[in-house]
């Protein structure tokens, strides 16, 4: 537990030092980009000296920052996962998005023009998934650590709703088009995420979310693997949702869609009457 | 300056949204009619999604309509028995157009729909309007002190049930006909986001044979309350009403009516007809050439269920 401790505050201290250096990001390119915002906001989530909340002895996670926010500005945000384990071992991030129903619509030309002809509802899709890992994921999964699951396998567990009359090809290819789209989006990054490990126990990795950031709460889980097994999990939540005033008006437009109606019904007539009147005078 | 439109979920320029009423108003205040009909297919073309697009515009047009009923009414020029025979049309039919909307949009093809309808309407339009300044300017050059045409001749109209005597507009005719084409705009303005002055407006003087003066105002008076049905209920069942876009818009407008009125004074007529005839047909050109255009992607997911 002591070396633990210790190993926390070396960790506290290497954050604050790349805030200082303008972001949290060690990589050079996209160092400076988000630096003084996100670097704020991880001196005042975590004190160096205040452990993580989640964890076993085993494994230590935190976030840079408790929550996503979108605000009127959002353009994407990247992540900071950091924390430490017990060494010999290996780690594998999982970030899923809220599951839900996703429709998937395919064009088809008809006549010339091009409609949507084709639609797949499939329940239980993750609106965002990402992995990183400290090594090639293959290498880590090869003796089957079940839990894991690479984003083809997540896919492959989603469920097409109805639809009888497709054969297994055919919806294979509206899963395809979903991955497509999805991919397009950046909710899907292709490319499997590096976990760096400094000084044998120390472990970080960015999670990049972009700017069509679907709300909810997102699970963000961390395994410890030994000899292909996992040994230590850590799930922690992370809320994605918009704030500010659009968050407001937003919230209003599907919760009190009525209200909503009249509010921009008196808006218009209001702004028409005065802007007519003003104009008129000019 | 980037503002983030809460309803469209994305930033967007404010200049260009501004700019986009403004033309809008420009348009208005040219030729009478509100800039509906090129607004929303422009909001289309720089990225907002088709049916939150029409949605707003609707509220837009709220905004656009009291503004030029107030001088109307104050003129007196509004048959408000005539007003209110056209809204009873327009009232249901806006509000099975926005049940249309609200269906296309659940099966998927209320982009497409929008699309299709704005390439007919507009070049339809665009057609007749070149046709007609083309006519006027040749006809003008031949004989300027020519007489004019009858304007209309109106069988169908004297035959049908149900007539009823409008002081303001001096017509005795079958209540039927201002409810159907109040019915026709109605779902008109529910689908395609447009006040549908464009339509309305000669439909009153070719069909109805109302007299010039009392026609703006009273179609003015329809669509202000066709407008806020369509507001309220895309609002309520399908949430696409974005009212920072729609406030956006609204300014533009306030700004651009004024220099179009101005303007259209100052210009010939014919030839400014001339030239919204040719701007209307390239907009649909645009609209459709899109549609023929082989996609970079066959598949696209569809709105997630709003779960209240």
């Amino acid at each position: 537990m002591k070396r633990l401790a210790l190993a926390l505050a070396l960790l506290g201290a290497m954050i604050n030092q790349a805030a200082a250096q303008g972001g949290p990001r060690v990589e050079p390119p996209a160092g400076g980009l988000i630096g003084p915002t996100l670097g704020g906001s991880v001196d005042s989530s975590l004190p160096p000296s205040v452990p993580a909340q989640t964890g076993t002895p085993d494994l230590v996670v935190d976030l840079s920052v408790p929550r996503v926010s979108i605000t009127s500005a959002f353009q994407g945000e990247s992540i900071l996962l950091f924390g430490m384990f017990d060494p010999p071992g290996e780690i594998v991030v999982v970030v899923a998005g809220p599951a839900a129903r996703e429709t998937v619509q395919r064009k088809q030309r008809v006549f010339g023009l091009w409609l949507n002809t084709g639609r797949q509802p499939f329940d239980d899709v993750p609106a965002y998934y990402y992995i990183a890992a400290s090594q090639p994921l293959q290498r880590l999964l090869a003796r089957g650590s079940g839990e894991i699951l690479s984003l083809e396998d997540r896919l492959a567990s989603i469920r097409p709703v109805a639809h009888s009359h497709r054969t297994p090809q055919q919806i294979a290819q509206f899963r395809g088009g979903l991955v497509e789209v999805k991919r397009r989006e950046g909710l899907y990054p292709a490319a499997i995420g590096q976990v760096t490990i400094q000084a044998g126990r120390l472990f970080r990795v960015d999670l990049p979310f972009p700017s069509r950031l679907p709300e909810g709460v997102y699970e963000v889980r961390t395994y410890l693997l030994r000899d292909g097994k996992i040994v230590a999990a850590v799930s922690r939540p992370l809320p994605v949702g918009k704030v500010g005033f659009s968050a407001q008006l937003a919230g209003w437009a599907v919760h009190e869609g009525t209200l909503y109606g009249l509010g921009a019904i008196l808006m218009a007539l209001f702004a028409g009457w005065i802007g007519g009147a003003i104009m008129r005078r000019l | 300056m980037e503002i983030y439109l809460p309803i469209a979920e994305q930033s967007m320029n404010v200049f260009v949204l501004l700019g986009l009423g403004a033309a809008a108003g420009l348009l208005a205040g040219m030729f009478g009619v509100g800039g509906g009909f090129l607004a929303t297919p422009l909001l289309i073309f720089v990225g907002i999604p088709p049916a939150v697009a029409v949605a707003s515009q609707a509220n837009q047009v709220i905004a656009n309509s009291i503004s030029s009923l107030q001088v109307q009414w104050r003129r007196g020029n509004v048959d408000l028995r005539m007003g209110l025979i056209l809204l009873l049309g327009g009232m249901v039919g806006s509000t099975a157009g926005v049940s249309l909307f609200t269906y296309l949009k659940r099966i998927g093809q209320i982009d497409f729909v929008i699309a299709v309808l704005y390439v007919l309407m507009l070049s339809t339009i665009g057609l007749l309007m070149l046709f007609e300044s083309l006519r006027t300017y040749l006809k003008r050059r031949r004989n300027p002190e020519g007489p004019r045409g009858k304007l209309h001749t109106h069988y169908l109209v004297h035959r049908l049930p149900l007539k009823l005597r409008f002081y303001k507009s001096k017509l005795y005719i079958s209540a039927l006909l201002p409810v159907g084409i109040g019915f026709a705009i109605g779902v008109l303005s529910a689908i395609l986001g447009v006040g549908g002055g464009f339509v309305l407006v000669p439909a009153m003087i070719y069909i109805l044979g109302m007299p010039t003066a009392v026609v703006i105002g009273t179609s003015n008076f329809q669509i202000l309350f066709v407008a806020a049905n369509v507001t309220f209920l895309q609002a309520a069942t399908n949430g696409t009403v974005d009212v920072v876009l729609a406030l956006l818009l609204i300014l533009g407008g306030v700004i651009g009516a004024p220099v179009g009125s101005r303007l259209a004074a100052k210009l010939p007529g014919v030839a400014l007809r001339g030239l919204m005839a040719i701007l209307i047909l390239l907009v649909a050109s645009e609209l459709l050439t899109e549609l023929l255009r082989t996609p970079g992607s066959l598949y696209s997911l569809s709105p997630r269920e709003v779960v209240p």
